[in-house]
């Protein structure tokens, strides 16, 4: 039984079932490529619903358009079993063999190591994300209305809307067009209420929840007359901090492993 | 006043590095009449790009990617081939003018320059994201560049050497690309509430030269296939993917002179 498992485990740490992976994940990416180019709007509702509930009704009923995600997806599991015991096997090789040079030494032999197991940590993120998240889509708010956050007893209202128009001569195509929007908001829940200031690129986080700024109106000083409104996506994704942890994780392996050979690089001139 | 436009600009430069590549074709061992054109292309794509960015800051200018490809490899030149002996400088640095030249042809036949930058590109992550991928791009490039010259026929000592800077350049060039993919994933984030925006299908494109690359990293350090086989894989494979990566970026035909 242990031979088998111990045959087992080598196989799936072998460094040629990696090369085979990558590139097929190659050539199942450019295939994905041409596919999500043709049928765009097939994807789109995937960040939204979720993945079982999309591989249910959008994948499963267009499988010539999606059958390239769902070999991903296997491709992908595949990958991060093959990274996992590859890298296990490696670090243990390495634990049991110290040598001379101490930790620091060990710590940069460790580098590479440390941005296999950084990729695995963000895989494991994207996949908690879409199979946990729950989304609220298209939550608009107008000032003075409110909008509630499911299962928290908490409540989001919009206090105003600051909008800086542009007035400079360079973008000309921008001119009275807004340039950066503020949204200021009214958190409240069971401890107290706060203010929070939303805008493009910066979210506000409240209860577990992230909130978006996905779009607002008027967008110009000119032009048709719209009623001020700002449109939030809501979410609340478990997997956040996963796959920002992978991220440090793989960049600080990258560091490392640069670090380390430029060190190399000098011992050897 | 008429002014120059970053079209015009860049029309410049296409003209100036085939003059460049003209002259590193023709015989003869002089530097000047290659160097000369090549410093005044760098120039002119510099403004052309410089113009773009000028047009549009804060915000990202929309698909800048092929009239800023050219340059960073311009901006490499003197780097791609340094210290090394001339009988490889020469193909590689010749090898090297003729991809630029092909990249501003298909930047100035397909061009994509006719979208608006969005408010959401605000951000210095969308800068991060573009600049990361279009150097990381150029090493690759590089990397691809010479692992065609190992393949030309020379010493086994030159090949050696030449896959060795190839290794170097793809190493370089990953790194740059993953800096690419995590600044585009943070600003996704930050963006739209999640790091993978499917609207946008050149993301798979990303992945796919990253998983291409990830995997040439692979074979480098294991030396699981023959030189001859990693140089084809780099060259060539390099090559096609790399082409593929521009496609999100080209535009419908557009005669390059025309008025």
């Amino acid at each position: 039984m242990k031979t088998v498992s111990a045959r087992l485990w080598n196989r799936l740490s072998s460094i040629n079932l990696t090369v085979a992976l990558c590139l097929l994940l190659t050539m199942d990416l450019v295939w994905g490529y041409f596919c999500l180019n043709r049928r765009t709007a097939l994807f789109t509702p995937l960040n939204d619903l979720g993945l079982i509930p999309w591989a249910q009704t959008y994948g499963s009923h267009n499988l010539l358009a999606t059958g390239w995600f769902f070999l991903l997806l296997t491709l992908l599991a595949l990958l991060a079993v093959n990274t996992f015991t590859c890298t296990t096997s490696r670090v243990a090789q390495l634990l049991r063999a110290k040598g001379p040079g101490g930790w620091q030494r060990l710590a940069l032999r460790l580098a590479p190591h440390v941005m296999h197991y950084g990729l695995i940590v963000i895989l494991a993120g994207y996949l908690c994300s879409y199979l946990f998240t729950q989304v609220l889509t298209s939550s608009t708010l107008t000032p003075g209305s409110h909008l509630s956050l499911p299962g928290s007893g908490s409540q989001v209202q919009l206090l105003a809307v600051e909008p800086e128009y542009y007035q400079g001569e360079r973008l000309a195509f921008w001119k009275n067009e807004v340039i950066a929007l503020r949204a200021r908001l009214l958190l409240s829940d069971n401890t107290g209420q706060r203010e929070a200031i939303l805008s493009c690129n910066r979210p506000v986080r409240f209860q577990g929840y992230s909130l978006h700024l996905i779009d607002f109106a008027p967008k110009s000083l000119n032009g048709m007359k719209m009623k001020t409104r700002i449109d939030l996506h809501v979410r609340k994704d478990p997997g956040v901090a996963l796959y920002l942890a992978g991220m440090a994780l793989f960049s600080l392996g990258l560091i490392l492993y640069f670090y380390q050979w430029i060190v190399h690089r000098e011992a050897h001139r | 006043m008429s002014m120059i436009t970053s079209h015009t600009a860049f029309q410049f430069a296409a003209v100036l590095y085939a003059l460049a590549l003209a002259a590193a074709l023709a015989p003869g061992k002089r530097s000047l009449p290659v160097n000369l054109p090549l410093a005044a292309a760098i120039g002119c794509n510099l403004l052309a790009v410089g113009l773009r960015c000028h047009q549009a800051w804060p915000m990202l200018p929309m698909h800048l990617g092929p009239v800023a490809l050219p340059l960073c490899l311009g901006l490499f030149y003197p780097l791609a081939a340094r210290n090394c002996e001339p009988s490889q400088r020469r193909p590689a640095q010749r090898i090297l003018l003729a991809v630029i030249v092909l990249l501003t042809a298909l930047a100035l036949c397909f061009p994509k320059d006719f979208y608006l930058p969005f408010l959401k590109s605000k951000t210095l992550l969308a800068h991060g994201f573009l600049w990361f991928g279009v150097v990381g791009k150029a090493c690759f490039i590089l990397s691809a560049v010479w692992a065609a010259n190992a393949l030309l026929p020379c010493q086994p000592s030159h090949a050696i050497s030449a896959m060795g800077r190839s290794h170097r350049w793809a190493a370089l060039g990953f790194s740059l690309w993953t800096a690419s993919m995590f600044s585009g994933e943070l600003w996704s984030y930050l963006g739209w509430g999640t790091p993978v925006v499917w609207e946008d299908p050149a993301l798979t494109l990303t992945m796919a030269a990253w998983f291409f690359y990830g995997c040439l990293l692979h074979l480098h350090l294991t030396r699981s296939w023959s030189q001859t086989h990693r140089a084809l894989y780099a060259s060539l494979g390099g090559l096609v993917m790399l082409t593929l990566t521009c496609l999100p970026d080209l535009g419908p035909f557009r005669i390059p002179f025309g008025l």
